[in-house]
């Protein structure tokens, strides 16, 4: 790119300024509904009624967190943590195991390989929907409902990841940097982790991102595995909480406190990882 | 082939390939199963058999006229909310591409972040900004019902887009990235603006991966539950079979898990034909 | 990787056979018979989505070492916890003891999913601890039986402004002809004499339930579903005549929108149930000190009858294999003292037996209601309800449907008979789909 290249001239002053109101514009819309929430998080019971929704009445962010934080014996830190590991945990593993299928798809020829990549390419498209209830009834069987592994083994399938992985490995990984390394005699596993993973490496920051956060908004399959209240991960318990709001209205102050929280570790995740957007998914092109 | 490399395939696809036996191939193979049976039982309290029952489910699936309303509910929603939502995140990621914008890391930062709350929440915080009374834009919502029977469809539709325009515009953005900068240097060179270079260079070569989001998005819109779910506590317009996808859920509920399983595989089929036919069309014409 | 792909047929294949077996053989090895269990304590899991359950449960755990309860908590029945047990009972792990309300016990009767607690003698010889139609919600017709232990119960009344009403010098209504002759004049001051919950039919049951409509029956051969019996549309036109009219708001219940309807004072009254108290005390903070309560209005003069909405029950899952313990726990729970003081202070549950109308907790006044001893008119209201009301085997959806009609019927389109006769239909599909012998 060389933005820098553009010259000065007052027609670019022009569209530089319709430019920004552009993107001004759009950034108030995405960010407004944010704002909202977190006045809201700021506020007492009666005030989110009463006051301006756009602006804070008294400040009591830190004691409606405090509130979520003790209530109930903390269990909203338990959530989040747990929302942690089923995410964090199902997204490094399902990129791994992504990436390695994508990468023999793209790199290696073997019989059934077009036909492992349609059906993998269907996954892609069957509604996850569909697949909670009939999985509940087969973890049943092993008396396996109701446990962390119900939830996380289902969330390390990502059909779509191997999808991504096989075109980036397609892109990325020199066939003739694959030939040197078998001359020189290292291992096709040894290769794949010392050299085509390292040149896949942005992609499957791509990959994991996407993963991640497909993971962390699903809350189907926890609503159906889970009934232990201390297995939830955020999503679900927020929603279980949102449907007691009749009994105990209370709750919905916490719920509002809860989603402004629940937000917080994607946007780290993101900022964290935003610097390897780079070759991104250009090469994500369906061909 | 060789034997090292047969086995180092085998290690490489057994993981992923178990996994999606297991979670994806074994459910689907069951739930197809189970859409086969019906139930039978004696008395008004008599404990239910299952027995095998042809193709009686789909019979019901196809006759149930709510189903079927709800499919080209969910069709009309796609037609206008996936062009518009892709093309407002066409416009972002080329902005954000064009050099005309500065802090571009504070706008991918801002474009992202609804897409970090969870659909649910969302849904929630909409339906308090949709509010006649509560809404920060009473103005509006005073005004015009958001929630009445002919704008709640439109109101979710501008939820699902908050939360994925940042999405699409991230894997837009990130095609525009890999194109190399010598394709437009000739261009500028030439003369020609930013208008220009957009339609003539930029969009062609990110087309492949436009497709991709409107597949996404395809599948996305079919699949309707949290936002509709969410929305029936505040607007009446929203029934228990406003989706197909929540259609299939209040089905589980009666239980009926047999009819459940049989609108899942129907509208498993219909999304994958559907968006295998997208897919399909788009190819062609890019061939042409 | 043709091995592979006959790998994958070969599980498909299997998880078909799975499917035909499991529907073949039904139920599993669970006490039929309610007898103490042998040798060593006993762990029973109980799942329930009542605030402060847990600690309800922590007193009872301390003192019974032997028989010890685990809670699990989730969203409430319809937001996915009935959903829940339903494929729990299918897949046979459903936990011992589970929060059901009364609306809600038919289906899982149906679905073969209870254990008969009226085997058990202690519950047998609880009977009559409880308040009798609450009784009638868990032996399902058969006097013998108990699908449940009743827990709490729902009595309505009416909530109203009392300043409001004074104000403007309007009489409070003792008859439904009153009530809508007061909420012509509450329109004319500005306000609305009440919101009308075109979502929330259980409170259209509750007032369907006081006019005497009765909308399911059972002997024991088929069901009878009449959701337009003469009764129920007398009470559906009368409704139907106030939206007509404007003189009743429809916002959708359980929403801030709802509060803020309160607690701005637009809404003058409110037809509900005793848990209706907590509801208006946290939603409508500004208005505190300003609320009464007084009985339903009657349909004739004189009369005194109340209609019910909500109550639920603790019931035993047939799976369950320490069925007498599980049932000394839901007695416990739902008759002593300590439980019920317990239930009513975190989750204000107000409980089914005779005895627990005297909670010291229930015979105070209640400042948010201008000390008004408003428990007092709640335990009048529950001794006028009528015993003999039936719940259907597929409330969810026929919830569904009448509300979705309901939602229509407000926003002008089409009436609440309308939706009933639609409900009405559809249920019996629904039934029919289930293949239970229904009339009609």
């Amino acid at each position: 790119m060389s933005p820098a290249a553009a010259p000065k001239t007052r027609e670019s002053l022009l569209s530089r300024s319709a430019a920004m109101l552009v993107m001004g514009v759009c950034t108030i819309y995405f960010l407004v509904p944010v704002w909202w929430l977190f006045v809201g998080s700021s506020k007492s019971r009666g005030q989110f009624i009463d006051t301006d929704p756009l602006w804070f009445a008294e400040f009591r962010l830190f004691d409606n967190i405090g509130d979520l934080l003790a209530y109930r014996d903390g269990v909203f830190l338990v959530w989040l943590a747990n929302s942690l590991a089923y995410t964090g945990g199902a997204a490094l593993l399902g990129t791994l195991f992504a990436a390695m299928c994508g990468y023999a798809l793209a790199k290696f020829r073997f019989p059934g390989r077009e036909i492992l990549f349609n059906v993998v390419l269907s996954g892609v498209l069957v509604p996850a929907t569909a697949l909670a209830l009939p999985l509940f009834l087969l973890f049943s069987n092993f008396a396996a409902t109701n446990t962390f592994w119900s939830v996380f083994l289902p969330s390390l399938v990502n059909p779509f990841g191997v999808y991504l992985a096989r075109i980036y490995a397609a892109a990325s990984v020199d066939d003739e940097l694959l030939e040197a390394a078998r001359l020189d005699g290292a291992g096709e596993v040894r290769t794949f982790f010392a050299i085509s993973a390292r040149l896949m490496f942005p992609a499957l920051v791509t990959i994991f991102l996407f993963h991640f956060v497909a993971v962390w908004n699903n809350f189907l399959l926890p609503l159906v595995m889970l009934s232990d209240e201390r297995l939830f991960p955020v999503t679900l318990g927020l929603y279980s909480w949102n449907t007691q709001v009749n009994q105990l209205p209370e709750l919905r102050g916490l719920v509002i406190v809860g989603s402004l929280l629940s937000i917080a570790p994607l946007v780290v995740a993101f900022l964290s990882l935003q610097r390897f957007w780079r070759s991104g998914l250009g090469a994500g092109a369906m061909k | 082939m060789t034997r090292t490399r047969r086995r180092a395939v085998l290690i490489f696809v057994m993981p992923f390939g178990l996994l999606f036996t297991l979670f994806y191939l074994v459910p689907i193979g069951y739930a197809i199963g189970q859409s086969l049976y019906v139930v039978r039982r004696t008395g008004t309290f008599g404990p239910a058999h299952e027995v095998f029952g042809g193709l009686a489910q789909y019979e019901r699936v196809f006759s149930d006229t709510p189903f079927w309303q709800s499919v080209g509910r969910v069709l009309a929603f796609g037609v206008v909310q996936v062009p518009v939502m892709l093309g407002l995140a066409l416009v972002l990621a080329l902005l954000l591409d064009s050099g005309l914008v500065r802090g571009r890391r504070f706008f991918q930062l801002a474009f992202f972040v609804p897409y970090a709350v969870p659909g649910v929440v969302a849904a929630i915080m909409w339906g308090f900004l949709y509010s006649p009374n509560l809404s920060p834009f009473k103005p509006v919502t005073g005004a015009v019902d958001l929630l009445s029977a002919d704008l709640v469809l439109w109101a979710m539709a501008n939820v699902v887009t908050w939360v994925y325009v940042g999405y699409n515009v991230l894997i837009i953005y990130s095609a525009l990235l890999a194109i190399p900068a010598e394709l437009y240097e000739s261009a500028r060179l030439d003369g020609a603006g930013h208008l220009r270079i957009a339609w003539a260079i930029k969009i062609p070569l990110v087309r492949p991966a436009i497709v991709l989001t409107a597949v996404f998005s395809i599948i996305g819109t079919l699949q309707l539950l949290a936002e509709p779910q969410v929305f029936r506590s505040f607007s009446s317009a929203v029934s228990s079979t406003y989706t197909p996808n929540l259609t299939v859920y209040s089905t589980s509920s009666i239980p009926n898990f047999n009819l459940a399983a049989a609108f899942s595989v129907v509208l498993a089929l219909a999304t994958f034909v559907l968006s295998f036919a997208f897919l399909k069309t788009v190819q062609r014409r890019g061939i042409q | 990787m043709r091995a592979t792909l006959r790998a994958v047929s070969a599980l498909l294949i299997s998880s078909l056979a799975l499917t035909a077996c499991s529907s073949g053989d039904d139920g599993q090895p669970a006490a039929s018979a309610c007898a103490p269990s042998a040798g060593g304590p006993v762990n029973l899991t109980y799942t329930s989505w009542i605030p402060g359950i847990e600690e309800v449960v922590k007193v009872w755990n301390a003192k019974n070492p032997n028989i010890q309860v685990k809670v699990q908590t989730g969203p409430n029945g319809n937001g996915g916890t009935y959903q829940n047990f339903f494929n729990q009972l299918k897949a046979g792990n459903a936990p011992d003891l589970g929060h059901i309300e009364y609306d809600a016990l038919p289906s899982f009767r149906v679905q073969d999913g209870l254990f008969d607690l009226g085997k058990c003698d202690i519950v047998a010889k609880a009977k009559d601890k409880f308040v009798p139609w609450t009784w009638n919600q868990v032996s399902l017709g058969d006097q013998n039986a108990a699908y449940g232990v009743p827990q709490d119960a729902g009595p309505m009344a009416m909530f109203y402004r009392v300043d409001l009403f004074q104000q403007h010098g309007i009489e409070i209504p003792k008859t439904w002809a009153e009530y809508a002759a007061a909420a012509e004049k509450v329109r004319a001051a500005g306000g609305y004499i009440t919101n009308f919950s075109q979502s929330d039919i259980n409170q259209f049951a509750g007032l369907a339930w006081q006019a005497g409509g009765r909308w399911f029956a059972n002997d024991g051969k088929e069901w009878t579903v009449n959701l337009t019996d003469d009764k129920t549309k007398k009470v559906a036109g009368y409704w139907q005549d106030l939206i007509n009219r404007k003189l009743v708001s429809t916002v959708p219940p359980w929403t801030t929108e709802w509060d803020n309807a309160y607690n701005s004072s637009q809404a003058w009254t409110w037809i509900s149930a005793v848990w209706g108290a907590n509801s208006i005390a946290t939603g409508a903070p500004k208005t505190s000190g300003q609320w009464r309560v007084a009985p339903m209005p009657q349909w004739s003069a004189g009369e005194s009858v109340a209609g019910n909405w909500g109550g639920s029950s603790t019931a035993v899952f047939k799976s369950s294999k320490h069925p007498y313990e599980a049932a000394q726990f839901a007695l416990w729970l739902n008759t002593s003292d300590e439980a019920l003081s317990l239930l009513n202070e975190k989750a204000n549950l107000y409980p089914a037996t005779v005895a627990g109308a005297g909670l010291p907790a229930l015979a105070k006044g209640v400042a948010f209601y201008g000390d008004q001893k408003i428990y007092e008119v709640f335990a009048q209201a529950s001794k006028q309800v009528t015993p003999d009301f039936t719940w259907g085997p597929t409330m969810t959806a026929t919830y569904a449907n009448a509300s979705d009609g309901f939602k229509k019927a407000v926003s002008g389109q089409g009436t609440l008979v309308d939706a009933l006769t639609a409900a009405q239909s559809s249920t019996i599909q629904t039934l029919k789909s289930q293949a239970i012998p229904v009339k009609g």
